[in-house]
């Protein structure tokens, strides 16, 4: 068994030049049309070369206050308010100046026991699978378990 | 004849109460490209630059990026090394906060790298505002402070609170919505400053620009010669010159920005602007109780 018999052909994808709002929405999207949370977006540009991966913890990452611990000790905290005005700030930041650039593939001929080996050794949840120089796929990894533990539904 | 010694209010504190133990760091030989994208994901204003080995051999700042913008290198083909500066200035997690502070101070930069046992160990970063968030939340704590005063039942304590006006630089660098972001890093470059207020035709405040969004910027593909309108951040993060300097850290934390324009009564009259560094600088997060600590007279 390999990727691209448990891969997802269908995908979503960020541009590089998108604004963090814009891929904020194609994450609700992306997990509407697909019926399932989706935590993580390929980044693909205009040559349609996958440059990055942007991820839910990459966004959150970006908009945490930097001293976010003193937040927490201010207990007369208006939070919610002070957070609104926090992600205004972020208007001129777009997908390829937090996306993750270095990106782990694999082949769809790639072993599915070794998508398994690569997903817990680097804590990745989604990999894209490339062939040549296209991306064909995805898998995630509820796509591994429920093949690899079919036996117990 | 009495001994004066002085008692720094940092004493005892060291850096490793401080710091953060999170080092970005990256090869000698990825591009500029890859650097902005880390400087503007982590937040950080230098990224530790490593050799083949792994081994620390510089420092890559927003100010080395910015220089880069204007020296019009290639984005994608330039590379860490081409801009890194080195030697890095480093302090120890066991060193004092003061002599760190000092340090940073001494060698103009904004953040130390904090090196463990091995030479090639970093363990973490310093910056002035780690050194702010450590003294504010000590300030938060402490009796005399502005925040818990109201709970003392001894009214009698007359500690002078420290007021913004006390703490701020009165030289504030401005520049016209349509002056070019090469004129703007030339006025960042000449007074060595992180930011510059942004002013309309009738030189009311109407944005800020900082060395963040100009290596945004530069990350986007923008010529030097765009007009400052084009990128600067608005509203611009201000404050009266007579807030409390507790209130107007606590505001700098919560905005998450790194200094803000005094104003003197009327929002458009900016007389000063106060730094997380002229903050780190005063040794204090609210009153003069920490500052006149320092000195006391020996028997």
């Amino acid at each position: 068994m390999y990727a691209r018999d448990i891969m997802s052909p269908r995908f979503h994808i960020l541009s590089p030049a998108n604004s963090i709002a814009e891929a904020v929405k194609m994450f609700h999207i992306a997990s509407v049309e697909e019926q399932k949370r989706i935590f993580g977006l390929m980044v693909i540009d205009e040559k349609d070369q996958l440059v990055g991966m942007l991820s839910m913890y990459d966004i959150i990452l970006f908009i945490q206050p930097k001293h976010i611990h003193v937040w927490s000790e201010i207990e007369d905290l208006e939070a919610h308010a002070i957070f609104g005005e926090l992600l205004d700030r972020v208007k001129s930041v777009r997908v390829s100046d937090i996306m993750t650039t270095n990106v782990v593939t694999v082949k769809p001929q790639t072993h599915v026991m070794a998508i398994a080996d690569l997903m817990i050794k680097r804590h990745i949840r989604r990999l894209p699978v490339v062939d040549g120089n296209n991306v064909v796929g995805v898998v995630y990894i509820s796509d591994l378990f429920y093949h690899l533990l079919e036996k117990f539904l | 004849m009495p001994v004066v010694s002085t008692r720094d209010i940092l004493k005892g504190l060291l850096v490793e109460e401080a710091m953060r133990r999170q080092v970005i760091q990256l090869s000698h030989d990825v591009s500029l490209d890859k650097c902005i994208n880390q400087l503007i994901k982590f937040k950080v204003n230098a990224l530790l630059i490593t050799d083949e080995t792994r081994c620390p051999v510089g420092a890559v700042s927003k100010t080395d990026i910015v220089g880069a913008f204007y020296g019009g290198l290639p984005i994608a083909e330039s590379l860490s090394m081409d801009i890194m500066n080195g030697p890095l200035i480093t302090c120890f997690p066991d060193d004092e906060l003061g002599v760190a502070l000092d340090l940073m101070r001494r060698n103009g930069v904004h953040q130390l790298f904090v090196q463990g046992a091995e030479p090639c160990a970093m363990v973490g970063t310093l910056s002035y505002s780690d050194v702010v968030a450590l003294l504010y939340r000590y300030c938060r704590a402490c009796p005399k402070g502005a925040v818990r005063r109201s709970e003392l039942t001894d009214c009698s304590d007359q500690t002078q609170l420290l007021i913004v006006r006390d703490a701020m630089s009165t030289s504030v660098i401005s520049c016209r919505q349509e002056d070019s972001l090469a004129r703007v890093i030339e006025g960042l470059t000449a007074h060595r400053l992180g930011a510059v207020l942004v002013q309309d035709a009738k030189g009311l405040p109407v944005g800020v620009i900082s060395k963040t969004d100009i290596i945004l910027a530069y990350h986007h593909g923008s010529s030097l010669e765009v007009e400052a309108r084009s990128i600067f951040k608005a509203p611009v993060a201000s404050c009266d010159e007579n807030s409390l300097l507790s209130d107007a850290i606590r505001h700098m934390f919560l905005k998450d920005v790194q200094r803000l324009f005094a104003y003197a009564g009327d929002p458009s009259r900016i007389v000063g602007v106060l730094s997380l560094s002229d903050a780190a600088h005063i040794r204090s997060g609210s009153c003069r109780a920490c500052i006149t600590s320092r000195i006391i007279a020996a028997p």
